[in-house]
C-alpha cells in the first residue's frame, strides 16, 4: 500500500506562544576525526575524547594537568613570565592582549613541579590555544628555566608537546630558543636525568626538532600529528599526495621515533611506571623511596602465582643440594647429537624470548625504535623490574607461529634493530641499569637494504658500544646463537646457554656450503663445529648451561625458576663491583679468547 | 499553545500523538530513520525528518539528532512517547536549554525518580510504603549479604539504575545470594554502565497495581485510578486491565490518595504513573515512578473518558487542569491487549517480515492502536510490538468476552504474533475468576 503524499495535513489553530527554540553556542561542537555534532558536556567529562568515534580533542594546558599531576600537588612556575615584541610586528601584541584575554594564560606553555604517582617531577604542558603554541622567547625561557631548575634539583622533566614550530612574529629570536632548550635539556640529560616528551596533536616544526625528540622516552597521543615540515609544504614541494596516516604518531612508531602511544586514560599511570622504572623523582623523598620499594616488591609478588612461587622454592632447594648445575646438565650432553641440539633450538613452538621475558619480569615496558628511521620487530627491548630493580632488556624474538615469525623476521636484525640495541644500551649506561640479553637469531638479515644501511657497521658498533659499558651484561642464549647477529647481543660480562641451544661461527648449512660446497651436509657440519652448548663451556666461549629436563614449552616455569634464581645472584655478584672494573672484566674477558703465544 | 511539535518516537505511539495534535490543531512533525521510511508515523505527520541509519544510537537515540531536528523545521515542542529518550534526563535538560518544550516532568525530577535509591527516599519521606530493602546501594556480596540478613529473604536484588528485569535476580536464601548477586551486578554493569545494586524484600504473589496521576504546573494532581498489570512475561506486561478487580472502592482511595501524596512528594509535573505492589493481604508498597506516558495509557481513557496524550500537551504548555479529583469517575471496565510480532511457541523470539495481509476488528468499545497496514514491512530493529487491542464494557466479565471477540476477529497475515497466545490467557479460568498475580504466567503457561 504506497502511503505518500495521502493523507490530509493538520488544521492550523491560529493560536500559538511565541517559543523560538535555539541552540545555544556552548552546546554542541563538532568531532574534527568522525565529523559528528557532540555535546560539549559530554565531550569534557569524558576526557576530552569523542563519544561518537573515541577521536581526541585538543585539551587546555590545565585541563591535561588535572589528568596527569597527583590532585593539589601541581606549583606552578613563571606564570607571568612573557617575552618582549623583539620585531615590533604590526598587531602582535593587541593579538597577544587578546590570547591572554581569552585563554586565562600568559603564555603558550605553563611550568611547573607536581607529584606524579607520588613522584616528584617537572612538568611543562604546552596549549595549543595560545598561538598554537608557537615557541617564542617566553616558551623557549620558561621551559630552559624549568629542565635548569631540574637539573638543580635532580628531577625528571615531563614535557607535553603540542605547538605549530617557532613563533614568526618573533622572528630570528624564536628560532634561537631551539637552541637554548635543547641546550638545556642536554645539560639535563648529562646529569642522568630522565625526560620524557609526549607528543600531542600537532607537534611540529621547529619544537619538533628541538626538544620534542630529544626525550629518553618519547610517548605519543594515539592519532597526534608529528612532524617536521607541515604537509602543505611537503606536497606542494614534491608534487605528491602524501599517504594516509602520514606524521601520525603510528607512523612515528613505525619509524622508530616513539616508544610507545598512549591512550588518554593510560597516561597517569604510564607516566607513573616509568617513573618507578627509573627510580625518578625519589631523591628527596626518603617515604616514596619506601612506598616505591613496597609496591614493586607487591608487584613482583602479584606477578608470580602461587605455582611460580612454589617453583622458585624448589629451585632454591634443588640448587643448594647440587651447587654446581652445569656438572648436572654435563650428564645430559651425552644423549643428544649435535645436529638433533641444532633442529630442538630450532623447533617451531620452542620457548621464545617473549615468553622468558613474561615469566622473569613482572614489569616489562617495551620501548620501540632507533631513532633513526627504524622499528626493528626482530628485536624486543625494553626496561623490566628484576627484584626492585630495573634493568634494561634487549632479545631477539623470533614469533611463534607463521604469522609472528613474518611479522617479526624469523628473528633476523637489519641495521636499524641493531641501532635499536645501541639507543637502549646508552640509555642503560645513562640509568646505571644492567643489561640482560635474550639471544635467539639464525643471523643478522641478509639482504640488499640491509647492506644499503649498513649491516656490519650497525653490528660492529653494537658490539663495540656493548663492551664499553660500565654496567654489567649478561646474554643468555635460548635457541638459535647465529654468528655475528648474535653477538652483537652477546658480548657481554658472562654468556649463559640453554641445554640445546646453538651458538656458532655460521648455520651449519652456511658452514658445509663454503668448506664443502654442498649445504645439505649440515649435519656432519654441525658434529664437527663445536656449537652445543657443552662444546662451547669447554671452549671457555661461554659460562653456564642449564639443563632442559623438561621439553620446552613446558618445562619454562622449572627453567626460568632457575635462571631467575642465577639472574640473582649473577646481578648481586656485579653490585659490589666498581663500574670501571665491571667494564675491565668484560675485555679481559673477550681478550683471554684465544690468546695466543710465540 | 504549541505550534508544532515533533514526535522523538516511532511505531504507535507516534501516530497516536499525532493523532492527538491533529485533533488539537497542532502541526507535527515526524523523525524516522532509515529503516522506517516508509513507517506510518513518517507518513502520517505533517513533516518528517530522516534522522539516520536503523541503529538506535544514530537515530532514536541519538539527541544532538533530534535536537537539530526540531530547531530545522521550526517545532516548538517535543513529545518523546515512551521508551527512547522518554526517561532521559540529559535529553529534557537539553530541550530545556535550547527553549524547546519537552513534555514531560522537569529534568532533575526525571533523573531523581529515575534513581531507585533517590526515588525510594523522596517517598518514605513523604510518608509512601515502601518495600522493605537497603537504605543505601550496595557494591559488594559480602555487605549485601549483611543487608539481606536484616531485610529478610527472600531477597531481589536490582541494579540502582535499572529497569525492564535487566539486572534483576531473586535470591531464597543466603545460599544461593552471591550467585545471584553476581549475576545482576555483572547484567546491571553491562546494561547501565553501573554496578550499584539495591536490595529488597520479594513479596510473594502480589499483584502490579498502578496509579495513573495528572500533575499541572500550578500544583493541581489528580490521579485517574489504577490499572493492573499482572499478566506479565519475564517483566514484560501483556495484558492490562483498568480497573483493579482486588480493589475496594475504600483502598481504591487510599492507594489512589497516596498516589497523589507521592507525586506532589516528588513535585511531579505532566503525566505519571505510580507503581505499586499489592498483597494479597491488602497492603501496597511503592515499586517506581515512570515519569512518562505508558503504553497501557488507553485503558485509563477508556474509564475516565479523559485524552492523556492531550492533557500531557496543555499541561507542558503551561495550561490548568480543568478538572479536579472529584470530576474525575471510573466507569466500566477496559483490557488492552499487546500484540507482537513474536512466535511464542519459540521462546517469542521476534518475527520481522511484511504484513502481505491485515484485518483488524472494530465496532462499539473496541480500540486499536497501531502503525501497521497492509504492506508494511516490520523492520528487525526495534520493539516487537504491532498493535495494542483494547476494549471497553460495562462490566469486567463483558469486556474480557469482548476481547475474545475483538482477538478472535484478527488476521495478521505474513508476520508469527502472539495473538493465539493471548487468547490462551483470557480463555483460561484462573484470568477469568481474576486469581492472578504478577507470577501468573510462570505459573499457567
Amino acid at each position: 500500500m504506497n502511503l505518500d503524499h495521502v493523507f490530509k495535513k493538520t488544521a492550523k489553530e491560529m493560536y500559538h506562544t511565541g517559543i523560538n527554540p535555539s541552540v545555544p553556542d556552548d552546546l554542541l561542537c563538532k568531532c574534527k576525526k568522525c565529523g559528528g555534532i557532540v555535546l560539549i558536556d559530554d565531550v569534557r567529562s569524558s576526557g576530552y575524547i569523542c563519544p561518537k568515534c573515541g577521536g581526541y580533542f585538543r585539551m587546555s594546558a590545565y585541563e591535561r594537568i588535572k589528568r596527569v599531576a597527583d590532585e593539589g600537588t601541581f606549583l606552578e612556575w613563571d606564570r607571568n613570565l612573557v617575552g618582549t615584541d623583539p620585531l615590533q610586528f604590526e598587531g602582535y601584541e593587541a593579538k597577544l592582549a587578546a590570547t591572554r584575554l581569552r585563554t586565562h594564560m600568559k603564555e603558550a606553555v605553563i611550568t611547573g613541579r607536581c607529584r606524579i604517582g607520588g613522584r616528584q617531577t617537572v612538568l611543562c604542558v604546552m596549549d595549543g590555544r595560545f598561538f598554537m603554541a608557537s615557541m617564542g622567547e617566553a616558551v623557549g625561557e620558561k621551559i630552559t628555566r624549568a629542565v635548569e631548575r631540574a637539573t638543580k634539583l635532580k628531577l625528571p622533566v615531563i614535557i607535553f608537546v603540542c605547538s605549530g614550530g617557532a613563533r614568526m612574529q618573533e622572528g630570528m629570536l624564536s628560532l634561537m630558543q631551539m637552541a637554548k632548550t635543547s641546550a638545556a635539556i642536554k645539560r639535563h640529560s648529562e646529569a642522568g636525568l630522565l625526560y620524557i616528551s609526549v607528543l600531542t596533536d600537532p607537534t611540529t616544526g621547529g619544537v619538533m626538532a628541538s626538544f620534542a625528540m630529544l626525550g629518553d622516552i618519547i610517548l605519543a597521543e594515539p592519532g597526534a600529528l608529528a612532524g617536521f615540515a607541515g604537509q602543505r609544504v611537503i606536497e606542494q614541494t614534491i608534487h605528491q599526495k602524501l599517504p594516509k596516516g602520514f606524521q601520525r604518531a603510528e607512523f612515528l612508531q613505525e619509524h622508530g621515533f616513539v616508544d610507545r602511544i598512549v591512550k588518554r586514560e593510560e597516561m597517569k599511570q604510564v607516566l607513573t611506571d616509568l617513573l618507578l622504572l627509573h627510580h625518578a623523582g625519589e631523591e628527596n623523598i626518603q617515604e616514596n623511596c619506601l612506598g616505591f620499594k613496597a609496591k614493586s616488591n607487591e608487584l613482583a609478588n602479584s606477578n608470580l602465582n602461587d605455582s611460580r612461587k612454589e617453583l622458585i622454592q624448589q629451585g632454591e632447594t634443588r640448587a643448594d643440594q647440587k651447587k654446581e648445575t652445569a656438572c648436572k646438565a654435563q650428564k645430559l650432553f651425552h644423549t643428544k647429537s649435535a645436529w638433533e641440539r641444532v633442529q630442538l633450538a630450532r623447533e617451531q613452538g620452542r620457548s621464545i624470548s617473549s615468553d622468558y621475558i613474561k615469566e622473569l619480569f613482572p614489569l616489562f615496558y617495551e620501548l620501540h625504535g632507533d631513532r633513526a628511521g627504524t622499528d626493528d620487530p626482530a628485536v624486543i627491548a625494553g626496561i623490566a623490574m628484576f627484584q626492585n630493580e630495573p634493568v634494561t632488556i634487549i632479545a631477539q624474538e623470533k614469533g611463534k607461529n607463521t604469522k609472528e615469525q613474518i611479522a617479526h623476521n624469523f628473528g633476523m636484525c637489519q641495521p636499524g634493530g641493531y641501532r635499536k640495541v645501541k639507543r637502549l644500551l646508552a640509555e642503560a649506561e645513562k640509568f646505571k641499569r644492567p643489561v640482560v640479553c635474550f639471544v635467539d637469531t639464525p643471523g643478522a638479515y641478509c639482504g640488499i637494504e640491509a647492506e644499503e644501511q649498513g649491516q656490519g657497521e650497525a653490528i660492529a658498533t653494537s658490539i663495540s658500544d656493548m663492551s664499553a659499558l660500565s654496567v654489567p651484561v649478561l646474554s643468555i642464549i635460548i635457541g638459535e646463537g647465529g654468528s655475528g647477529g648474535a653477538l652483537a647481543l652477546a658480548t657481554a660480562n658472562e654468556v649463559w646457554m640453554l641445554e640445546n641451544a646453538m651458538y656458532s661461527i655460521l648455520s651449519p648449512e652456511g658452514f658445509a656450503s663454503i668448506l664443502w660446497k654442498d649445504s645439505h651436509r649440515a649435519k656432519e657440519a654441525a658434529a664437527c663445529m663445536k656449537l652445543t652448548a657443552e662444546d662451547l663451556l669447554k671452549l671457555g666461549v661461554i659460562e653456564k648451561v642449564f639443563a632442559e629436563e623438561e621439553k620446552l614449552p613446558a618445562g619454562l616455569p622449572k627453567l626460568t625458576a632457575e635462571i631467575s634464581k642465577e639472574i640473582g645472584s649473577f646481578l648481586q655478584k656485579y653490585e659490589r663491583i666498581k663500574p670501571e672494573q665491571v667494564k675491565e672484566m668484560r675485555y679481559e674477558r673477550f681478550r683471554k679468547m684465544g690468546k695466543l703465544q710465540l | 499553545m504549541i505550534r508544532k511539535l515533533l514526535v522523538a518516537n516511532r511505531g504507535e505511539i507516534a501516530v497516536r500523538i499525532i493523532r492527538a495534535c491533529r485533533e488539537m490543531g497542532i502541526e507535527t512533525v515526524a523523525v524516522y530513520s532509515e529503516a522506517d521510511r516508509e513507517a506510518l508515523h513518517a507518513k502520517l505527520a505533517d513533516e518528517a525528518v530522516c534522522i539516520g541509519p536503523a541503529s538506535l544510537s544514530d537515530s532514536y537515540l541519538s539527541m544532538e539528532r533530534i535536537i537539530s531536528a526540531t530547531i530545522v523545521t521550526g517545532a516548538q515542542a517535543i513529545h518523546p512517547g515512551f521508551g527512547f529518550l522518554s526517561e532521559n534526563a540529559k535529553f529534557a535538560s537539553l530541550c530545556e536549554k535550547c527553549n524547546i518544550i519537552f513534555i514531560g516532568p522537569k529534568a532533575e525530577i526525571i533523573e531523581r525518580l529515575g534513581n531507585k535509591q533517590l526515588a525510594r527516599e523522596t517517598m518514605q519521606k513523604a510518608g509512601v510504603p515502601v518495600i522493605p530493602g537497603s537504605d543505601r546501594a550496595v557494591f559488594d556480596y559480602r555487605d549485601g549479604l549483611h543487608e539481606a540478613e536484616k531485610i529478610g529473604y527472600p531477597i531481589m536484588i536490582k541494579a540502582a539504575l535499572g529497569g525492564g528485569g535487566k539486572g534483576m535476580r531473586l535470591s531464597g536464601s543466603k545460599e544461593d545470594f552471591e550467585k545471584n548477586f553476581r549475576i545482576a551486578q555483572a547484567e546491571a554493569k553491562q546494561c547501565f554502565g553501573d554496578d550499584a545494586m539495591y536490595l529488597e524484600h520479594y513479596i510473594k504473589g502480589p499483584r502490579h497495581v498502578e496509579f495513573q496521576i495528572l500533575a499541572d504546573s500550578y500544583g493541581n494532581v489528580v490521579h485517574l485510578g489504577e490499572r493492573d498489570c499482572s499478566i506479565q512475561r519475564k517483566h514484560q506486561k501483556l495484558i492490562e486491565e483498568a480497573p483493579c478487580c482486588a480493589l475496594s472502592p475504600k483502598q481504591r482511595m487510599k492507594m489512589g490518595q497516596t498516589a497523589v501524596r507521592a507525586a506532589k512528594a516528588a513535585g511531579y509535573i505532566n503525566a505519571g504513573t505510580i507503581e505499586f505492589l499489592l498483597e494479597p493481604s491488602g497492603a501496597f508498597y511503592f515499586m517506581e515512578m515512570n515519569t512518562r506516558i505508558q503504553v497501557e495509557h488507553p485503558i485509563t481513557e477508556w474509564i475516565t473518558g479523559i485524552d492523556l496524550i492531550k492533557e500531557q500537551i496543555r499541561i507542558a504548555a503551561g495550561e490548568k487542569l480543568t478538572f479536579s479529583q472529584n470530576d474525575i469517575r471510573i466507569s466500566g471496565h477496559a483490557i488492552e491487549m499487546r500484540i507482537n510480532a513474536e512466535k511464542p511457541e519459540e521462546e517469542f523470539r521476534p518475527c520481522p517480515g511484511t504484513i502481505t495481509g491485515l484485518h483488524l476488528p472494530g465496532g462499539k468499545g473496541i480500540r486499536i492502536d497501531s502503525a501497521i497496514y497492509s504492506g508494511y514491512r516490520v523492520p528487525p530493529f526495534y520493539d516487537s510490538m504491532i498493535a495494542k487491542i483494547s476494549v471497553w464494557a460495562k462490566t469486567r466479565e463483558e469486556a474480557i468476552r469482548k476481547a475474545r471477540s475483538a482477538l478472535g476477529e484478527v488476521i495478521i497475515e505474513g508476520v508469527d504474533t502472539n495473538v493465539d497466545y493471548q487468547y490462551g490467557i483470557l480463555e483460561e479460568p484462573d484470568y477469568q475468576n481474576g486469581n492472578v498475580d504478577i507470577n501468573y504466567i510462570e505459573n499457567h503457561f
